[in-house]
C-alpha cells in the first residue's frame, strides 16, 4: 500500500500501544479506587476518557484519509463523531449513579 | 526583503514595531495590575488556589503553545507538512493516570512542589536528587524557551546598529539577554496571579493571531483547494513516516513525545502543576485539563503549525517569494511578513513573542517555587536545628523567591549556551526531553501507583538509571540500537528522540529490579547491621560506589568498564539506601499513592470526607468580628448544600468572568438562623477581595 509507513503504520503503533498505555491507566485507576465508577461525577469522566481516545483516533483517521486523497471518508467519520458525541454527551450528563 | 538566503535580517516596518511596543507596554500593565492580588508566597506561587476552570484552561494555552512554539513547528510544517502537528495530538494516553492518580495526590496532600512529594513519599536524599534532577529539567526548558525567543526576533533586527557612534553587532545571545531582562520585570514583582491573567489574555490573542495568520496565509495562496493541492501528500499526512528521516520520524517522536514527553509534561512540570494547583479544586484541574488537551490542543496544531505549511505551498507555487532553502527556523517570520500587512505583521509577531515569553515565564516562577520549597526552606530547617538559623517571615520568603527568580533567569540564559548548536529548536527540544525526563517520569509513575516502590528503587532509579542512560548516550550503537526500529544512526547525533525509548526502559527496568529484590535487600542489611563494623563499611562503600558514579560520568574509555561498573552501581546503591534510609511503607504511602486516594482526601480536610452532593447557593456576606478561621452560614443553606459543620466551604463571587479571582476556601462553623447570609471576618473578605453589594456563591467541598 503506498505511503503505509507514513499513513497506517504510525496510526496502528500509535494508537495499539498508546492505546494499551490508555487502558491499563483505566484499569489501574478503577482498581486503585481513585476512579469510582459508582460516583456519578467519576462514571461520567470515565465516558469523557473513553470518548477522547475515540475522538483523536478519528481525527488522525480522518486526515490520514484526507491526506490519501479520501476527503469524503474523512467528512463521514468526523461528522459521525461528532454526532455520536453529541448523543453520547447527552446521555452521560442525564444519567445518574448515585 | 531578501529572499532565497538562508537568514534573514530587518523584516518588518516602524509600524509593525510601533504595535509590538504597544503591546508589549499593554501586557506588563495588564500583568502589572493582577500582580497587586500577590500578598503571601501561596499567592505569588500557586495564584491562592481559587481559578475556575475555564481560566485555567485559557492561561495553559499560552504557556503550552509558547513552550512548543510557533518557531519549531512552523519549522518542521516547512520541512514536512501537518505532521508538525503529531505532538499536539498524541496528549491523551496517560491522562487517566494524571486525572485519577496525580492530581488528586498534589492538591490533597498539600504538596507544594514534586520534590516535596519525593520526601513524603520516600525520603529526604529522594528529595534532594529529585531536586537536582528537576532544577536542571526546568532551567533546561527555561533555556529552550530563551533560545525559541531569541530565534523569533532576530530575523526582526538589524545586523546590528550604531549608538553613540559606536556599532554594536546584533546577536543571538545579545538579543536573548535583553529579552530577560524584560521578562524578568513582571514575573519577579508580580507573581503567579499576574502570570495567569497575563496568559488567560495572551491565550485569546494567540489563538487568534495564529489563526488570523492561517486565513490570511490561505487567501494568499489563493484559497483552500489551491493550498491543499499544491501541498505534496506526504505533506497533507498527519503522522510522519515511521523509521526515516532520524531528524523527523514517527516512532521516535513517539517515544520522545507522546511517551516520555507527556508524561514529563503532565506530571513533571512544576509550571503546569502550579496551574492546576490553582483551580479551585480537583474536579476544576480535570476539567481544564480535558478541554485543554481534546479541544485547545487541536486547534493550538494549526495555530503554530500553518506558517510553515502556507510556506511550503508558496514555495512550491512561488519559489522567487518563499525560497525552498529559507531557513526552517525562521519560516513563520517570513511567512508572516510576507501574507500580513504592516502593523498585522507587528500583531502576529508580538501575540507570538508574549506567548514565549508567557512560557519562560512560567517555569521561572516554577523554578523559583522548587528554590524555596526544595532548598530555601529546608536549609533555613536545618539550620534551625543547629541553632544556626531565624524564623522566616512569608514576607522575607516573598523577597527570597524574587531574587531566586532573577537568579534563575540568569541561569536560564547561561542554559541557551548548550542549545544554541543544535541545527534546530525541535532537535534541541527533543534531544532536552529525552535525555532529562525518563528517571523522574518513571520515579513519579512507580511512586504513586506501586505501594512497594521503596526509597531503594526511587535512588536507584536516579543513580543507576542515570549512569545506564549516560553509557547509552556514550555507547549508542550498543545500547540504544536495539530500541532504533530501524532507524538510521546519525553519527553526529545518534537518535535524538528514540533515546528517550531506551532511557525509560533502563529506568523501569532498575525501578523493577530493585523493587523486586526488595526482600533480598532487607534480609541482607538485617544481617550485615549485625556486624559492629557495619556502618565503616556502609560509609566506605557510599565512597566507592560515588567514585564509580564519577568515573562512569567522565568515562572510563572502555564500554565493558564503564558497563560493569553501572552493573555495580545498580546491585550497590539500593543495599545503601536500605541501610542508612529508614523506612515505613505503611506510613510512607498513606494518601501518597492512587489507592489510598481517601485517606488523602481525609488528612485534606482533617476528618471523614462528605461526599454527597449538594445544591450551590447564593449569599450575601457580613463582616463578624471573629477570630476563628470558620465561616457561617444558616441552617436551611446548610442543608441545600448538604454541608454539616467542619467540611470545607469554597466562598466566591458571582460574577463568572472574574473566574474565582474573587473566593476563599474555608470550614463550615455551627449554623445560625439568617437565611441567604454569611458571616466572615474581615481578614477572609480582604483575602477574597469581596467587594460590599456583590452576591456570593457558596459550594461545599468536601
Amino acid at each position: 500500500m503506498e505511503y503505509f509507513s507514513h499513513s497506517w503504520l504510525p496510526f496502528m503503533y500509535q494508537y495499539g500501544l498508546g492505546g494499551l498505555l490508555f487502558i491499563a491507566g483505566i484499569i489501574i485507576t478503577i482498581r486503585s479506587g481513585s476512579l469510582n465508577l459508582n460516583k456519578t461525577s467519576h462514571w461520567r469522566w470515565f465516558w469523557t476518557l473513553i470518548f477522547g481516545l475515540v475522538w483523536y483516533m478519528c481525527i488522525h483517521a480522518s486526515l490520514n484519509l484526507a491526506g490519501l486523497g479520501l476527503v469524503n471518508f474523512a467528512f463521514i467519520i468526523m461528522g459521525s463523531v461528532i454526532i455520536v458525541s453529541i448523543f453520547g454527551a447527552y446521555w452521560v450528563l442525564n444519567h445518574k449513579i448515585d | 526583503m531578501e529572499t532565497g538566503a538562508t537568514t534573514f535580517h530587518s523584516i518588518g516596518t516602524t509600524t509593525d514595531w510601533v504595535v509590538m511596543v504597544i503591546y508589549f507596554i499593554a501586557v506588563m500593565l495588564f500583568g502589572s495590575y493582577f500582580g497587586r492580588y500577590t500578598k503571601t508566597t501561596s499567592d505569588f506561587f500557586f495564584g491562592g488556589r481559587r481559578f475556575s476552570w475555564w481560566l485555567i484552561t485559557m492561561s495553559i494555552v499560552a504557556t503550552g503553545v509558547g513552550s512548543h512554539s510557533f518557531v519549531k513547528y512552523s519549522a518542521k510544517g516547512f520541512q514536512h507538512g501537518i505532521s508538525s502537528t503529531m505532538t499536539y495530538l498524541n496528549d491523551w494516553f496517560f491522562v487517566p493516570f494524571f486525572m485519577f492518580g496525580w492530581l488528586p495526590i498534589l492538591v490533597y496532600s498539600r504538596i507544594r512542589s514534586i520534590p516535596e512529594y519525593f520526601e513524603k513519599r520516600f525520603s529526604p536524599s529522594a528529595r534532594f536528587l529529585a531536586t537536582i534532577l528537576l532544577l536542571l529539567y526546568m532551567i533546561g526548558y527555561i533555556g529552550i524557551g530563551f533560545l525559541t525567543l531569541g530565534k523569533a526576533v532576530i530575523p526582526m533586527l538589524p545586523k546590528a546598529f550604531v549608538l553613540f557612534g559606536i556599532t554594536f553587532p546584533v546577536t543571538l545571545m545579545g538579543a536573548i539577554i535583553v529579552i530577560a531582562i524584560i521578562t524578568g520585570v513582571y514575573i519577579t514583582f508580580g507573581g503567579q496571579t499576574a502570570v495567569i491573567f497575563t496568559d488567560l489574555l495572551q491565550g485569546f490573542i494567540l489563538l487568534f493571531a495564529g489563526f488570523a495568520l492561517f486565513f490570511i496565509g490561505i487567501s494568499y495562496v489563493g484559497g483552500f483547494d489551491s493550498f491543499w493541492n499544491l501541498l505534496p501528500t506526504e505533506w497533507k499526512l498527519p503522522l510522519a513516516d515511521f523509521n526515516k528521516p532520524p531528524g523527523f520520524n514517527f516512532v521516535g517522536i513517539f517515544w520522545q513525545d507522546a511517551i516520555a514527553g507527556s508524561i514529563g509534561f503532565l506530571f513533571m512540570n512544576q509550571g503546569l502543576i502550579m496551574r492546576f494547583l490553582a483551580c479551585k479544586n480537583v474536579n476544576e484541574g480535570r476539567k481544564a485539563a480535558a478541554v485543554n488537551i481534546l479541544f485547545i490542543l487541536p486547534l493550538s496544531a494549526i495555530v503554530v503549525g500553518n506558517a510553515g505549511w502556507i510556506g511550503k505551498a508558496i514555495s512550491i507555487s512561488s519559489p522567487s517569494v518563499v525560497s525552498p532553502d529559507t531557513s526552517p527556523d525562521q519560516i513563520f517570520v517570513v511567512v508572516a511578513n510576507i501574507v500580513a500587512s504592516p502593523g498585522i505583521f507587528g500583531f502576529i509577531m508580538a501575540a507570538l513573542t508574549a506567548a514565549l515569553m508567557s512560557t519562560v515565564d512560567t517555569l521561572i516562577n516554577a523554578t523559583a517555587a522548587i528554590f524555596i520549597n526544595d532548598v530555601y526552606r529546608p536549609m533555613n530547617r536545618y539550620l534551625n536545628s543547629q541553632g544556626k538559623g531565624r524564623i522566616i517571615s512569608d514576607k522575607a520568603e516573598l523577597v527570597a523567591a524574587r531574587w531566586a527568580s532573577v537568579a534563575i533567569t540568569s541561569l536560564g540564559v547561561i542554559a541557551v549556551l548548550a542549545f544554541k548548536n543544535f541545527p534546530t529548536v525541535y532537535e534541541a527540544h527533543g534531544y532536552f526531553h529525552s535525555t532529562l525526563t525518563p528517571p523522574l517520569v518513571v520515579a513519579i509513575f512507580f511512586g504513586v501507583f506501586w505501594k512497594r516502590f521503596s526509597p531503594a528503587g526511587v535512588i536507584t532509579t536516579f543513580v543507576g538509571g542515570v549512569a545506564l542512560m549516560i553509557i547509552g548516550a556514550r555507547y549508542p550503537a550498543f545500547f540504544i540500537a536495539p530500541f532504533d526500529h530501524g532507524i538510521d544512526m546519525n553519527p553526529s547525533r545518534p537518535y535524538s528522540y528514540i533515546r528517550a525509548l531506551y532511557n525509560t526502559i533502563a529506568c523501569i527496568g532498575v525501578g523493577m529490579l530493585v523493587t523486586f529484590t526488595r526482600d533480598i535487600q532487607d534480609r541482607l542489611i538485617v544481617k550485615l547491621k549485625q556486624r559492629a563494623s557495619s556502618k565503616i563499611e556502609m560509609t566506605i562503600l557510599s565512597i566507592l560506589i560515588s567514585l564509580l558514579m564519577f568515573l562512569v560520568i567522565i568515562g572510563t574509555g572502555d564500554i565493558a568498564t564503564d558497563t560493569l561498573f553501572t552493573v555495580l552501581i545498580v546491585i550497590v546503591v539500593p543495599l545503601l539506601t536500605v541501610y542508612f534510609v529508614e523506612y515505613k511503607e505503611s506510613e510512607a504511602t498513606k494518601g501518597l499513592i492512587a489507592s489510598s486516594i481517601f485517606d488523602a482526601k481525609f488528612m485534606f480536610k482533617g476528618s471523614e470526607p462528605n461526599d454527597e452532593v449538594g445544591e450551590k447557593i447564593e449569599v450575601i456576606f457580613k463582616i463578624k468580628d471573629q477570630d476563628d478561621s470558620k465561616i457561617y452560614f444558616s441552617k436551611e443553606d446548610m442543608k441545600r448544600m448538604s454541608a454539616k459543620s467542619g467540611d470545607l466551604v469554597y466562598l466566591c463571587d458571582k460574577r463568572k468572568w472574574l473566574g474565582g479571582l474573587k473566593s476563599i476556601h474555608s470550614v463550615y462553623g455551627e449554623p445560625h438562623n439568617e437565611e441567604g447570609i454569611v458571616y466572615i471576618n474581615q481578614n477572609q473578605s480582604e483575602t477574597g477581595l469581596f467587594s460590599g453589594g456583590y452576591l456570593l456563591i457558596a459550594e461545599k467541598e468536601m
